[in-house]
């Protein structure tokens, strides 16, 4: 007797993984750590990933033969008009991450969706597609941002937690045809991001309490048994993962290791984010019921204006 | 060796495991002050525990360990059916507050009201009254074994300073709750649990490897068997219920059912062992 379903995925694969990487340069940590700003050395730390990075990831994924999904702030995609074209035309998806990685809890309502529309105008301009797919860099966003990315051609996220698996997001009302369909998440898990392990500042600290940084080793046989039990279970398995923390040359074979991992089983549907959302949204129409996603929706009406 | 503890159990039993879980979903203090409603991520993180519960009872199921799972009435109330199937399938429910409130910070009112409240719950959407309780936080006030023994509780496994049950006097009254003590080091949240906004641990230290967490789980089970004790976990769904952890867990079920002479129990079947054996001792113990 089994109290769960196992989710069906396309060609009779047995789960999927989807690649994600947060290219956004020096943006979230200045976000995250105002003291940063002004500090060169600090701030190389970040910068690293649009001097060797991206390139090192674009290598193995060239060498997997895999489309990953990136998601690139406005402002990066200036700032990296080139390196930012280098990934789209390798194939892979680019995804929208706001403009400047701003912290949507402090901004209001028609801020975020200031920030989401300018984000999606450069990277039209840079890689002369709209992205579809979106991540909150720090997860949240107000209430009514839904139908804000909606309009703006978004079919996706990668930003809440809460499940392991594809869900849909409440539809929003009295909207056009096109943008009516709800918005698919594809809920994240701190275990299978290399920033909770990783990331390390000397001054200011960070993480905060700078603990040290995790064994390789370790992590990557954490990162072994999360994939066994994803697969075990027939789940969606995002990976996220920044170009300056896994793509150093010290680090950027536990990815490689893991991908062998994934290759070695024919059952596993690695794709990206736009393709296991399309895939999602062909065969759902509702969540199950009770899903923490429609519990969240009806508590927060109500609320005053999401606002500093 | 003779163990410490021989004398504690049923005849044939070396030692006692109490496996647990508190099912805190996204309840505590984020919800308490609101600020959970505007943190949706923090809401779905904390949401997943009880919403994919059912992969937690499959493995009990297969290893066979009656479990006590310690839910607060809120996420009773959310999630009825998941609830429900943890009492389907034979564990036991037991308080842990409405939304995971510290009671040391609540009047006696405040507390008899969630015990209440709780109650109510319980009673509506799974037709039964508990007999336990978990602090929730770990702390109570002093006025909390009396809320507690008036709202019907007879045991509690709020503590952490012993490694087996022991009795909690309520001198006023000459009643008392039988303590089944846990250990921070059985604790997931000591080993495996990470959340950014609120932060945890409160540095961001790393989230730890999962094959030493495992040794050291093995190595706890292994000292409270050789000794005879018995031993309870501080587990949450959310934490160590995820895919990856699971089998992590599955390796401690499987090292602990290879041992000879282990009871695994509830905490309610403890508690009222214990409370048999040690009648005439109560109030020297």
């Amino acid at each position: 007797m089994s109290t769960t379903t196992r989710p069906v995925w396309p060609h009779g694969k047995r789960m999927a993984v989807v690649v994600t990487v947060d290219f956004f340069d020096a943006h979230a940590i200045l976000t995250q750590e105002p003291r940063m700003a002004g500090r060169e050395k600090s701030l190389s730390v970040w910068q690293y990933g649009a001097r060797r990075g991206v390139d090192r990831l674009l290598q193995v994924f060239d060498e997997f033969s895999m489309a990953a999904s990136w998601f690139v702030p406005g402002r990066v995609a200036l700032d990296h008009r080139a390196l930012v074209q280098r990934i789209h035309a390798a194939g892979h998806e680019i995804g929208n991450a706001s403009f400047a990685c701003e912290d949507f809890e402090r901004l209001t309502l028609a801020q975020q969706r200031d920030s989401l529309l300018a984000a999606q105008a450069a990277l039209n301009e840079v890689t002369g597609e709209t992205p579809t797919g979106f991540r909150a860099p720090f997860g949240n966003w107000a209430p009514g941002f839904t139908q804000h990315l909606r309009e703006a051609g978004i079919a996706w996220s990668s930003s809440w937690r809460g499940d392991d698996r594809p869900y849909l997001h409440p539809a929003v009302g009295s909207l056009s045809d096109a943008s009516s369909s709800p918005l698919v998440e594809l809920p994240l898990h701190y275990e299978l991001e290399d920033e909770p392990y990783f990331s390390f500042n000397l001054f200011p600290p960070v993480p905060v309490g700078q603990p040290r940084i995790a064994s390789y080793r370790e992590v990557l046989a954490n990162w072994q048994q999360d994939f066994a039990g994803f697969r075990h279970l027939g789940l969606l398995m995002p990976l996220r993962i920044h170009p300056e923390i896994l793509g150093t040359a010290g680090r950027i074979d536990l990815l490689r290791e893991l991908l062998a991992s994934v290759r070695a089983h024919d059952d596993v549907w690695l794709c990206t984010g736009r393709e296991v959302a399309q895939w999602w949204r062909s065969q759902h129409s509702a969540n199950e019921p009770g899903h923490p996603v429609d519990v969240l929706a009806p508590l927060q009406q109500g609320l005053p204006a999401f606002t500093s | 060796m003779q163990p410490i503890g021989t004398a504690l159990w049923p005849e044939g039993v070396r030692s006692t495991v109490a496996l647990a879980f508190d099912v805190d979903g996204p309840t505590g203090n984020a919800m308490l002050d609101g600020s959970i409603w505007r943190n949706p991520s923090f809401f779905t993180l904390g949401s997943y525990g009880p919403w994919r519960a059912g992969y937690l009872l499959d493995l009990l199921a297969e290893y066979r360990i009656p479990t006590t799972f310690f839910v607060p009435g809120w996420v009773l109330q959310t999630w009825p059916a998941q609830i429900k199937a943890i009492v389907d399938r034979g564990h036991e429910i037991g308080y842990h507050g409405y939304q995971h409130e510290a009671f040391w910070q609540l009047t006696r009112e405040r507390q008899q009201a969630v015990m209440a409240t709780s109650l109510a719950l319980f009673r509506k959407h799974l037709g039964l009254t508990p007999t336990g309780f978990r602090t929730p936080s770990g702390d109570w006030g002093d006025d909390t074994i009396e809320v507690l023994l008036d709202s019907g509780v007879t045991w509690s496994s709020s503590m952490r300073g012993d490694d087996r049950p022991y009795f909690i006097e309520h001198a006023a009254s000459g009643r008392s709750l039988v303590e089944i003590p846990g250990r921070w080091e059985l604790d997931d949240y000591a080993s495996l649990a990470y959340q950014r906004n609120p932060d945890f641990p409160a540095g961001l230290d790393r989230i730890a490897p999962y094959d030493t967490t495992f040794d050291n789980w093995r190595r706890e089970f292994d000292g409270s068997h050789r000794d005879g004790l018995c031993m309870t976990t501080l587990f949450h769904p959310k934490v160590s219920g995820k895919p990856g952890r699971l089998l992590l867990l599955e390796r401690l079920l499987q090292h602990m059912r290879a041992a000879e002479g282990v009871w695994f129990a509830t905490c309610g079947e403890v508690a009222t062992w214990w409370r048999e054996q040690h009648a005439t001792a109560e109030h020297s113990a």
